[in-house]
């Protein structure tokens, strides 16, 4: 490598943050963009929303994955104010000390947009992974942070007490673990998910099969379904901006350009070789 | 060495939690209940430990002026100041505004970043793996590429199209695969585990 291409390769990450910035900065143009008018996921997952009685009951199990979080939190809290929209109760649970933290950040968000309290519980943390998984199908305590109503019938009947139940994944304790550990040890309450496009291969036979009820796994979903709510009132429970789809295009270009010059120097080698064996 | 009353303690529970599934008996929940709690204050009590175990780790490196001090220090501050918003007296523990600033203002947006840094570390990583030279390096790369290209944000026809496209390698080589490296990582997992807990060792073991 010459002083020319080292160079380069030094200032490579800079020149794509730069290049990031200008494309964020950009106008939106018309043939980019990430929702798609015919997206069966998201036609699915109002489906399965408006099967649910009025009023739902619905446990939340917020378990998002640090990293992966900023995909997902969009349509996570327009799947909130959804429920929300449709009188739903929430309670959110987590089994992950960061799906805590955020689950925490996210009932404050809530409060702060002025969300009706006697609608949301926070069940807390459960530890013990797929242990406190089988627990909470066992009994849910809830009432040390609150003595309402929505409490007292989630203590009373436990896990039956909800007409659906949501995952929001990104980590181990997803969708897949729902599956195993709730789901054969419940009734037929429906299972519906948001998780990052890194756990699509895992999550997508569960909803081939099924067993997942709904699910909203890839960007272009979770917009698709974002564009197709109307929240009213509650529309201040939701970000005001959606993700600008030009940087995202030009992030995966540099990446398909460097593999594509990377995997095609390397087959050009291959082949000139080969020849030279033949010629040889 | 063999461990006896730890296998049967193991295969005990095993059986019990395995019961409860199938039969509806409300002692044999109960005990099922007891194991299950049992295993949660234990999973619990390890969180904690491994927790405090970091933070005597780091502070062992300060003192003895080994490793990195300055991720020592980022470490121990972070764990300090996590721990005296969430614990002073007065304090919401996780409810708490402070714990919930820490969350929002610093531990989402680092993560994040730390997670958006792999787009470089991984094209790199992609990189070195065709400098290699090994077969599997350029599948995983061809692969990597195809899959990026697939799930490229272009609305229209070409979108549909590419849309399609992943939708079918999602289902079909990719579901396959991946569903017979679970299915396998399973069956090895279950039989590694009842030859641990039958004492069952391999010749050169």
């Amino acid at each position: 490598m010459n002083d020319h291409s080292r160079a380069l390769t030094r200032a490579a990450p800079i020149l794509l943050i730069i290049g990031l910035a200008i494309a964020w900065q950009a106008p939106d143009v018309g043939w980019l963009r990430l929702s798609d008018a015919e997206s069966k996921r998201a036609e699915l997952m109002t489906s399965a929303l408006d099967a649910l009685p009025d009023q739902p009951r619905v446990l939340i199990g917020y378990d998002p994955d640090l990293g992966t979080y900023a995909e997902i939190r969009q349509t996570a809290r327009a799947l909130l104010a959804d429920l929300l929209a449709r009188d739903g109760r929430l309670a959110f649970v987590s089994l992950t000390a960061e799906g805590r933290a955020l689950a925490s950040a996210e009932l404050a968000r809530l409060g702060r947009g002025e969300a009706n309290p006697t609608r949301l519980l926070d069940v807390g943390f459960i530890p013990g992974a797929e242990a406190g998984l089988v627990g909470l199908t066992r009994d849910i305590r809830a009432g040390q942070l609150d003595d309402g109503a929505f409490t007292r019938e989630v203590e009373l009947e436990g896990i039956g007490a909800f007409d659906a139940i949501v995952v929001i994944g990104g980590n181990d304790l997803g969708p897949r673990s729902w599956v195993e550990q709730v789901m054969p040890r419940i009734g037929d309450v429906p299972l519906l998910s948001v998780t990052p496009i890194v756990l699509l291969p895992e999550v997508e036979p569960y909803l081939a099969g099924e067993q997942l009820a709904a699910g909203l796994t890839t960007p272009r979903d979770g917009a698709a379904y974002r564009e197709s709510l109307e929240l009213g009132n509650l529309s201040r429970l939701v970000e005001s901006t959606e993700p600008r789809p030009l940087p995202l295009l030009l992030g995966m270009l540099v990446a398909v350009a460097v593999l594509g010059q990377a995997l095609g120097a390397r087959m050009l080698e291959h082949l000139r070789s080969a020849g030279s064996r033949s010629i040889g | 060495m063999r461990r006896p009353t730890l296998t049967a303690l193991v295969v005990i529970i095993g059986l019990l939690l395995l019961a409860d599934t199938l039969v509806v008996n409300a002692a044999l929940s109960q005990l099922a209940g007891v194991a299950v709690d049992a295993a949660i204050l234990v999973a619990a009590g390890a969180a904690l430990a491994g927790v405090a175990a970091l933070g005597v780790r780091r502070v062992q490196d300060l003192w003895r002026q080994r490793g990195d001090p300055i991720g020592a220090v980022f470490v121990i501050a972070g764990m300090a100041a996590m721990l005296a918003a969430g614990l002073r007296p007065g304090s919401a523990g996780t409810t708490d505004p402070a714990v919930q600033w820490l969350v929002a203002a610093l531990l989402v947006p680092i993560g994040a970043t730390l997670f958006g840094l792999l787009f470089v570390t991984t094209l790199g990583a992609a990189r070195r793996a065709l400098a290699t030279r090994t077969r599997e390096g350029i599948l995983l790369v061809a692969g990597a590429l195809v899959t990026t290209v697939l799930l490229l944000p272009l609305s229209g026809s070409a979108g549909a199209g590419l849309a399609d496209a992943a939708t079918w390698s999602l289902a079909f080589p990719i579901g396959a695969v991946f569903r017979g490296l679970l299915i396998g990582i399973a069956l090895l997992s279950a039989v590694y585990a009842a030859r641990v807990l039958l004492g069952i060792r391999a010749a050169d073991e």
